[in-house]
């Protein structure tokens, strides 16, 4: 049953299946979860900003509070604000008193007030300055920024924002300003205390670690201060018209950021950035690590189920093929496969080959029948040409399969011997009648044509392909295990069974048969001739045979029932 | 108060220089918000008038002859310099009385005159003299919110309008002078006249006074 090429087993097929259903189930499930995952990084991370613009809110509104009280306190200081109003009086009197002096002293009174307060506020700079926004003194860590007697514009907040009251632009740096009014009491205003925290990177890693972001301070387009490197700095003011949106997203150092205005004061905003790529990175590296475990399991479970299917399928296909296998090595055609019960769709083949094989058994049964009937019709035809030889071939083939019994040949083999002896004969067409029919002693000529029919006969079966088995019985029917025999003198075992059975059947049919030059001879008399003659002429063993065989029929001589002919 | 009266000593061929003052209301700068409002005073007896707060005078005139001193007060009261503007000739003396039942105290950081008059209680009074002319800023240390100016100038020809704005400068030497209007937060607004003896002059000044007295 193999083929050259053979198509693939049926538990790769399976195993196929199931691995590309599993992979793209797999498949479909990451990019699915992939994209989902993504999709709530990005709306976790805005929500983070989100929070982060809320929290800097009140943050910088408790701080703003908190500054202008502190501020308001200080700008009661009477000492202060003498010195700064006199200051004022002195500086618009023209050179009325032309006293540097005096102004120097004014601002050293200012500068010493101010210094104390700077050293207990934790701002940058304490600044005073005059209705004009002039700075007349400043103290604090960075006081040396701010030009005195220079006007610096004060950009202010829009009314309502919380954060400052506004933003302080000197020279690169920015500075964010809590502003209270000096106020006399009649009302008037002679100038302000500005409370100046300095925007620098400083400020930005504070406000960054708050809202755990990175952040971004800008004006008009350009970044004051930042966590960022200058490179990305410089990228983000090419931005600026996106961010000025207040909210979205920007591609920065190739990954995704959100970002979110926090605050706007001024021509300031200050902005947080937060990398949607770098969130997300964690987050699909652990559904990555699940599915993959998942991943495994399933091809795990796939390849398990693969195998169970396919012994499923295979096991009873193979069973009904071993089956098959076994009937037709022992060409037991009739009988019927079991069915295995394991699928509908098999048994339903299984019974399909049954009615098949039925069919195909009767058909052969009838081509039987016929053929039979037609080689005994032969071996009659042969036998009547001699009245004295009619019925010998079918009696020598009964006999035959009498001796084949004792000696337990196989059903297939008896049939043979059954065929064979009843042809035994049939090259004795080549004999012609007067030699055939010759009452006397042959002469030695006529006996060489006699010795011919063997082989004769051995040619003519040779023509029918399924007579081939028979041939040997034909052919060798006369050898003898002496190597006297013919027509090639073969000795002892090189002579087939079947064709020692014959020969011994044949002579014993020989001896019981009358015969125009003597009479027949009875059963015990012809047994005992074969004796005689055993391991010369004949074959001891198929002798003994014999005599069982005709032990147990001893009614079967010297015509057999017609049973046989069946 | 007008404290100054005729000048003695006056020639005879002087003219008097007579006015109005006129106080114009402008839209002044919004103040910044503070949430903690300045200390101020509720129960303060109404807005002094802001035309109390001006001093019309002479720019760099001379005066010759011995210069006449007075002696004027400035009340503190309600915690508040009564009145908030003074112009005195060189050499005259201001008097601080206490009117109100809580210490004050009285000091100047001006390059005119630097002085602290020390802290005294109801009742008690403090006085200085200004030897030297200019603007001097007064204060309470006490009390961040009070202020008064004192003009300390070197002639007598000066004068605090009526509340109805006019002023009358007498005894003014003949000659151009410039006249100033000086206002405490405003500053001055000046006009040039030609004084002919004997005649009376007259002009007008407008000053722009903030809406400050609310």
């Amino acid at each position: 049953m193999k083929l050259s090429s053979q198509p693939p087993r049926l538990v790769v097929k399976t195993l196929g299946v199931t691995f590309v259903t599993t992979a793209l189930l797999l498949a479909v499930t990451f990019v699915v979860v992939i994209v989902s995952v993504g999709d709530q990084v990005r709306a976790g991370v805005a929500a983070n900003l989100e929070a982060s613009q809320r929290m800097f809110a009140a943050i910088e509104s408790r701080e703003r509070r908190e500054r202008q009280a502190q501020a308001a306190t200080v700008a009661e200081n009477p000492t202060l604000k003498a010195a700064i109003d006199t200051y004022a009086a002195e500086y618009a009197a023209e050179s009325r008193s032309a006293d540097n002096g005096v102004r120097e002293q004014l601002v050293n009174t200012m500068t010493g007030e101010l210094a104390k307060v700077a050293a207990r506020i934790e701002v940058d700079a304490v600044v005073v300055v005059d209705v004009d926004q002039r700075a007349l003194a400043a103290a604090g860590p960075l006081a040396e920024r701010w030009p005195l007697g220079r006007s610096v514009a004060l950009v202010p907040a829009a009314s309502g924002s919380d954060a400052f009251d506004g933003v302080v632009h000197v020279d690169q740096e920015a500075f964010s300003i809590v502003s209270v009014p000096l106020v006399l009491g009649d009302g008037s205003r002679i100038g302000a205390l500005n409370l100046a925290t300095s925007l620098d990177r400083r400020y930005a890693q504070r406000l960054g670690e708050l809202a755990r972001a990175n952040t971004v301070i800008m004006a008009n387009g350009l970044v004051v201060a930042s966590t960022l490197d200058r490179d990305l700095e410089r990228h983000i003011e090419s931005l600026a018209p996106v961010l000025s949106k207040g909210e979205g997203t920007i591609e920065l150092n190739k990954e995704r950021h959100a970002f979110r205005r926090l605050v706007q004061v001024g021509d300031t905003s200050f902005y947080a950035l937060a990398s949607i790529d770098d969130s997300a990175r964690g987050a699909i590296t652990a559904m990555s690590r699940t599915l993959l475990w998942i991943g495994i399991g399933a091809m795990a479970f796939a390849l398990l189920a693969s195998i169970w299917l396919a012994n499923l399928l295979a096991k009873p296909i193979g069973r009904l093929s071993t089956s098959l296998g076994a009937m037709a090595l022992s060409r037991q055609f009739g009988a019927r496969l079991p069915l295995t019960g394991s699928s509908r769709e098999l048994d339903a083949l299984t019974a399909t080959f049954n009615d098949l094989m039925a069919s195909v058994s009767a058909a052969e049964a009838q081509t039987e029948a016929a053929y039979m009937g037609a080689i005994r019709a032969l071996a009659t035809a042969l036998d009547a040409r001699d009245p004295y030889t009619a019925g010998h071939s079918e009696r020598v083939s009964v006999l035959s399969v009498s001796i084949g019994r004792v000696l337990k040949l196989s059903a297939d083999d008896l049939e043979v011997v059954r065929l064979g002896a009843l042809l035994h004969d049939i090259g004795k067409i080549g004999v012609p009648d007067e030699v055939l029919r010759k009452p006397t002693a042959l002469t030695v000529e006529e006996v060489d044509v006699i010795k011919l029919h063997p082989a004769l006969g051995a040619r003519i079966l040779r023509a029918v392909p399924f007579l081939s088995r028979h041939i040997p019985i034909v052919e060798l029917h006369h050898e003898r295990p002496d190597g006297r025999g013919y027509p090639h003198g073969l000795q002892g075992d090189d002579i087939p069974l079947a064709a020692r059975i014959v020969h011994v059947a044949d002579a014993y049919d020989a001896i019981t048969s009358a015969r125009a030059y003597r009479k027949a001879r009875s059963s015990p008399e012809a047994l005992s001739e074969l004796w005689r003659c055993s391991g010369t002429e004949f074959h001891a063993e198929i002798v003994g045979a014999l005599t069982t065989a005709l032990s147990f029929a001893p009614a079967a001589e010297p015509a057999l029932p017609e049973a046989m002919s069946a | 108060m007008a404290v100054v009266g005729a000048p003695p000593g006056q020639r005879e061929d002087t003219a008097s220089v007579t006015g109005h003052v006129k106080l114009t209301r402008t839209r002044g700068l919004p103040l910044s918000s503070n949430i903690y409002q300045p200390r101020a005073i509720s129960d303060r007896g109404g807005p002094s008038p802001e035309i109390k707060s001006v001093v019309v005078y002479l720019k760099r005139a001379t005066f010759r002859g011995t210069l006449p001193v007075a002696k004027t007060a400035i009340r503190q009261e309600r915690e508040e310099f009564v009145p908030r503007v003074a112009a005195i000739t060189r050499g005259s003396t201001v008097e601080f009385p206490n009117a109100d039942p809580i210490f004050h105290n009285v000091f100047s950081f001006s390059g005119a005159a630097t002085f602290d008059l020390g802290r005294f209680p109801k009742g008690q009074s403090r006085s200085t003299v200004f030897p030297k002319a200019g603007l001097v800023k007064v204060y309470c240390h006490i009390h961040s919110h009070m202020s008064a100016s004192i003009l300390v100038l070197d002639h007598p020809y000066f004068t605090i309008p009526d509340l109805d704005g006019s002023f009358t400068l007498p005894g003014v030497p003949p000659g151009i002078h410039t006249v100033v209007g000086w206002h405490e937060r405003v500053g001055e607004r000046s006009a040039t006249i030609d004084v002919q003896p004997g005649r009376t002059t007259s002009l007008e000044l407008v000053l722009p006074v903030e809406d400050i007295a609310k």
